[in-house]
């Protein structure tokens, strides 16, 4: 034997068995460090929080003009939960595996004997931790700030939560499936949910804004359109389409061919 | 495994049925297309441990055949078995086989140790952060382990790929053109390394488009081109191959007719014709004896009073070996 060879010896103790398998939660746990490490950038962070600032802010200016319950929900609604917690979450649920794939290091992942879901579900969570806080924050601080009182605090943190989860699972999935999903992440955002699903209460039902916009409707009694539905619906629906989302996306990293 | 046919007419492929069914890899009448593009085609082998060199010029599909290889695509037609099973479905098999990728894809906010510990934990070793620490000094990189991979040069990726690959003491090793941007000391160690995985049982598959590399990665060499496997067998029998076949060169000339009738009449080329592309002072010849031609061309041209400006091979390249072995022209 060749002294190379006499190094490549490893001690017995460390020598693999022949039927190693990866529990689902250590999988999950590496599956959620690594995204999480691959997504956190700093200039994405800051320019990110900048624009949830934004919803911040205005609802500081309507709070110094006196504006009452309504004007607040209304704000809230069109700017936190129709595009500062759409769009952060897009940016970082779409590049949770979406990132992985384009730039090719989902090899490391997927080329383990381990189960498919847990490395789905591990990068779902590293987008939530990063999107609950640069979105949740400036919005249930802008919903403080309007000064209304009236249940939207508790309305804007409920509805935020709900949110955040539904969307980081419905565009990780869009990660997994598609190409340049900012595109067609957007195009959800801005053409369908900002567009198509307000002609009607039908086209709406497959909108996520209208379940958060109801239970900020349920909770503060105020209202709006194409927002009808219960808190327990608003809540219910949306994560219900985030477990879906979430198991079309092992299905699809599963059987999708790997570069 | 059969071995390289004479050169004069087209190579045909293995024999499907003379494939080992208990081979480490065996790759049984696979194909694969993408829409109308056939990227490998009716590709019969089965390789055990040792090194073996997966030899073709760009585009031939070594990497399509790899991915499948490792399960990362499915076949069209065809199966695969490594370790008797099919690495697209089997689970457990992951585990026992690693895979270098051809791409510089790294987790770059990662310092090496990390990266190669991440690679332990995915495939649940136990003292992942040992076996990392093992696996960096197999390829040298010990002691810039605290380093972000993100920092490194392409021949320390490389290597950081390589140690990647070695921390489930894989049993088939797949390695797409792992030589790449590495420098010819970190080359020798590669290789050194690779055949002490080989001698140690594994079964340990590289491709290369460069022939010299593969005169030193084994004596074993898979021939691929147009997705089709051309040859197969030692490499001696290869190289041997390739040195007799003709070899192209253009000549340039103050008096090309002149110097081209005097070279047929000494027997130096086989045939020749005057190079119109690269105006009226160049010829083009064939010859059997490149070594005989480069020592009398001076003395000849000196004798009949000409100017040289130019003497370079045309057919040089991987592609015109992979010519000559496919179509034997």
């Amino acid at each position: 034997m060749t002294d190379k060879t006499q190094a490549l010896r490893r001690p017995a103790s460390d020598q693999p068995t022949t039927e190693r398998s990866v529990p689902a939660l250590a999988a999950l746990q590496l599956s959620y460090r690594v995204v999480l490490g691959q997504l956190t950038s700093i200039a994405r962070i800051i320019a990110l929080t900048l624009l949830a600032l934004v919803s911040t802010v205005a609802a500081f200016a309507l709070g110094r003009s006196n504006a009452d319950l309504e004007a607040a929900v209304r704000l809230i609604s069109a700017l936190g939960f129709a595009v500062v917690i759409p769009v952060v979450s897009l940016v970082f649920g779409g590049a949770a595996v979406g990132d992985l794939r384009d730039d090719k290091t989902l090899v490391y992942l997927w080329l383990r004997p381990m189960d498919r879901w847990p490395i789905v579900v591990g990068a779902f969570l590293a987008a939530v931790t990063l999107t609950a806080p640069i979105t949740l924050i400036p919005v249930v601080l802008a919903a403080v700030l309007t000064g209304t009182g009236g249940g939207i605090v508790p309305g804007t943190i409920i509805a935020g939560v709900v949110a955040v989860i539904a969307y980081c699972a419905v565009f990780t999935l869009l990660g997994v499936w598609l190409r340049k999903v900012i595109v067609w992440g957007l195009a959800y955002i801005l053409i369908w949910e900002g567009f198509i699903a307000l002609g009607g209460a039908g086209v709406a039902r497959f909108a996520i804004r209208k379940y958060t916009r109801s239970i900020l409707v349920d909770r503060t009694g105020v209202d709006l359109d194409l927002a009808d539905f219960s808190t327990p619906v608003g809540i219910i629906v949306p994560l219900a389409v985030a477990v879906v989302a979430l198991a079309l996306g092992s299905w699809r990293l599963s059987n999708q061919d790997i570069d | 495994m059969t071995t390289l046919p004479p050169p004069a007419a087209p190579l045909a492929p293995p024999n499907p049925d003379a494939l080992a069914t208990n081979a480490m890899i065996t790759v049984n009448e696979v194909s694969k297309f993408f829409g109308s593009i056939v990227a490998v085609s009716d590709v019969n082998f089965a390789i055990d441990g040792g090194v073996t060199a997966l030899l073709g010029p760009n585009g031939a599909g070594k990497s399509t055949l790899f991915r499948m290889i490792c399960g990362l695509t499915a076949p069209s037609k065809g199966s695969i078995r490594v370790l008797g099973s099919d690495p697209r479905t089997d689970r457990t098999v992951r585990g026992r086989i690693s895979l270098v990728p051809q791409q510089d894809a790294l987790f770059d906010h990662l310092s090496a140790i990390e990266m190669v510990q991440v690679s332990a934990n995915s495939h649940a070793m136990p003292d992942a952060k040992g076996i990392a620490h093992w696996a960096l000094e197999q390829v040298d990189l010990a002691d810039v382990g605290a380093k972000t991979v993100g920092q490194f040069s392409k021949g320390m990726r490389q290597r950081v790929k390589v140690a990647c690959a070695l921390v489930n003491d894989p049993e088939v090793l797949i390695l797409d053109e792992p030589l790449t941007g590495l420098d010819p000391v970190q080359r020798r160690h590669m290789i050194a390394l690779f055949h002490a995985l080989g001698d140690a049982g594994r079964c340990v598959l590289v491709s290369s488009h460069v022939l010299d590399e593969v005169a030193r990665l084994g004596s074993r060499v898979l021939v691929i081109a147009q997705g089709r496997l051309v040859a197969s067998g030692d490499y001696r029998d290869l190289r041997s191959l390739m040195d007799d076949r003709p070899l192209r060169i253009r000549i340039g000339a103050s008096a090309p007719r002149r110097l081209g009738t005097a070279l047929v009449e000494r027997g130096l080329v086989t045939a020749l014709s005057l190079d119109a592309h690269n105006g009226p002072g160049h010829l083009i010849v064939d010859t059997l004896d490149a070594d005989g031609l480069g020592r009398k061309l001076a003395p000849i041209a000196t004798e009949l009073n000409i100017r040289l400006t130019e003497v370079s091979p045309l057919d040089d390249d991987l592609e015109s070996v992979f010519r000559y072995l496919v179509e034997g022209r």
